[in-house]
């Protein structure tokens, strides 16, 4: 794992969830995080 | 659709963190300034690739009276869910919506309803500027005969205040008065943290991207309602704030970040919407659009069924077809009808993007049966048309 590459996410709706889902698929050993100021995830679109 | 972040984790090991606020980027160390707002916590966080997916946030009038109580936006899903629990307890008469787009008229909706007595303020000689005029009045006309009050060419001036909360709208042209006021303006992207971190902006202070979502600078990306698009048919920058683009975009970045090769295929602004029973849709260029980049066009418009005119819940449809006058090529589609309109702006979607002309529209091999369409598709009627104009 030390040499996974890290991805950060600043926003978790349409977009960044999207991406944070395509990128950990496309590379399982991606560490991804996401930062959502509000308190939920994913709502609109 | 809605995950909790505990599936995100689970399901797909990635770390969401909810109440989470990145306050600053540093692009040249790598890292961002996040705060844990529920704990009063601060440090950098440092990434191989950033992405910034920040949104859109509606545009409030910088006009006197604004931040008066009783006027509403409804950008977020709390911000609907407090809205609605407001019209549930306090039971307000009246409203005046601000802004003739898509939140605007679904919010005319929501009021009608309840029985509100609605009022729209636009500033423009139309409701939902992306659809031509002639195409607009019959949305107009929906409006007024579903009760709403319009007030077209009359801009926005200030907020008529009485102990905190609003009471009136005062326009260049009137004052309305009222107990709530939803505001529909539009949104601007949200780009502030890029905007401190020299991040270069395009388009409307949208982040400037490339194909494959990629800023100006290394190793950062950005996607969504915070990022450029670009226009399918022009190439040139465009900013899009859908849902659709925003999940498109998502994914191309995505796989970027992840070493893989995707490039954003562009937009044509395809949208729907529906205010009651009238369904709205368009795609691709419209008139003002065309005139501006002085392309030469013909146009056509014709009404007529949704389904096989004897067939129940058959209603009326207006389509509107644009095409380049010199290749026949179809440029841009608006439809506004009942009932079974709006989807068919997916079929000149398609017809755009693969470059079809007119007359190959009109040659297309559409599904009938009674309950779908007229014989001949409103689609299909409109193309011949236009095709007479056009090679
Ligand atoms: C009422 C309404 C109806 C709509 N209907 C449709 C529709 O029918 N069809 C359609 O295609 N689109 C629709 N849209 C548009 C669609 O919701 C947006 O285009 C989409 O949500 C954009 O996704 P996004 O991820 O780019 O941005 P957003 O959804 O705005 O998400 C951005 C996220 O980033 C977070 N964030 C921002 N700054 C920070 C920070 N500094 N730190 C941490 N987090 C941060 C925000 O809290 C937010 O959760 C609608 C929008 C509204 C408001």
């Amino acid at each position: 794992m030390g040499t996974s590459k890290k991805v950060v996410i600043i926003g978790g709706d349409a977009a960044g969830m999207s991406a944070a889902s395509v990128a950990k698929r496309k590379d399982p050993n991606l560490q991804v995080i996401v930062f959502e100021r509000g308190p939920h995830t994913s709502y609109s679109a | 659709m809605a995950r909790t972040p505990e599936e995100f984790r689970t399901k797909q090991q990635i770390d969401v963190r909810v109440l989470h606020e990145v306050v600053g980027i540093d692009p040249k160390a790598g890292r961002v300034r996040v705060v844990d707002l529920s704990a009063n916590r601060e440090w950098w966080e440092p990434y191989d690739h950033l992405l910034i997916a920040t949104g859109a946030v509606p545009l409030r009038p910088k006009v006197p009276g604004a931040d008066a109580a009783g006027i509403y936006g409804v950008h977020t899903l709390e911000s609907g869910i407090r809205l609605r629990k407001i019209l549930d307890e306090s039971r307000p008469a009246r409203a005046v919506i601000v802004g003739g787009g898509y939140i605007g008229l679904e919010m005319a909706e929501a009021f009608l309803l309840r029985g509100m007595q609605v009022s729209l303020v636009e500033k423009a000689p139309q409701v939902m500027g992306t659809l031509d005029e002639d195409m607009a009045v019959h949305i107009a006309q929906a409006l007024t005969d579903r009760g709403v009050t319009l007030h077209l060419n009359e801009g926005l001036e200030a907020f008529e205040v009485r102990d905190g909360r609003v009471r009136a709208v005062i326009t260049s042209q009137r004052s309305l008065e009222t107990d709530i006021v939803l505001l529909g303006m539009g949104v601007v992207p949200n780009t502030d943290l890029a905007r401190e971190a020299h991040i270069p902006l395009g388009e409307r202070g949208a982040v400037r991207v490339d194909r494959r979502m990629a800023t100006q600078v290394e190793g950062v990306w950005a996607a969504g309602d915070c990022a450029e698009s670009f226009h399918r048919l022009t190439g040139r920058p465009i900013h899009v704030a859908l849902g659709t683009v925003a999940n498109r975009h998502g994914r191309v970045a995505g796989m970027n970040m992840a070493g893989g090769e995707a490039s954003f295929s562009g937009v044509l602004g395809t949208a729907v919407t529906r205010i009651c029973s009238l369904e709205i849709a368009r795609t691709g260029l419209q008139t003002r659009e065309l005139e501006a980049l002085g392309r030469s066009f013909v146009s056509r418009t014709i009404e007529s069924h949704t389904r096989a005119g004897y067939f129940p819940g058959s209603g009326r449809i207006h389509v509107k077809l644009l095409a380049d006058s010199d290749t026949g090529a179809v440029l841009g589609a608006q439809i506004v009808g009942e009932e079974g309109a709006a989807k068919r702006i997916d079929v000149m979607a398609a017809a755009i993007t693969a470059g079809l002309t007119a007359q190959e529209v009109s040659e297309l091999d559409l599904g009938y049966a009674p309950p779908f369409s007229p014989l001949w598709d409103p689609l299909i009627i409109a193309a011949r048309l236009l095709a007479k104009d056009a090679p």
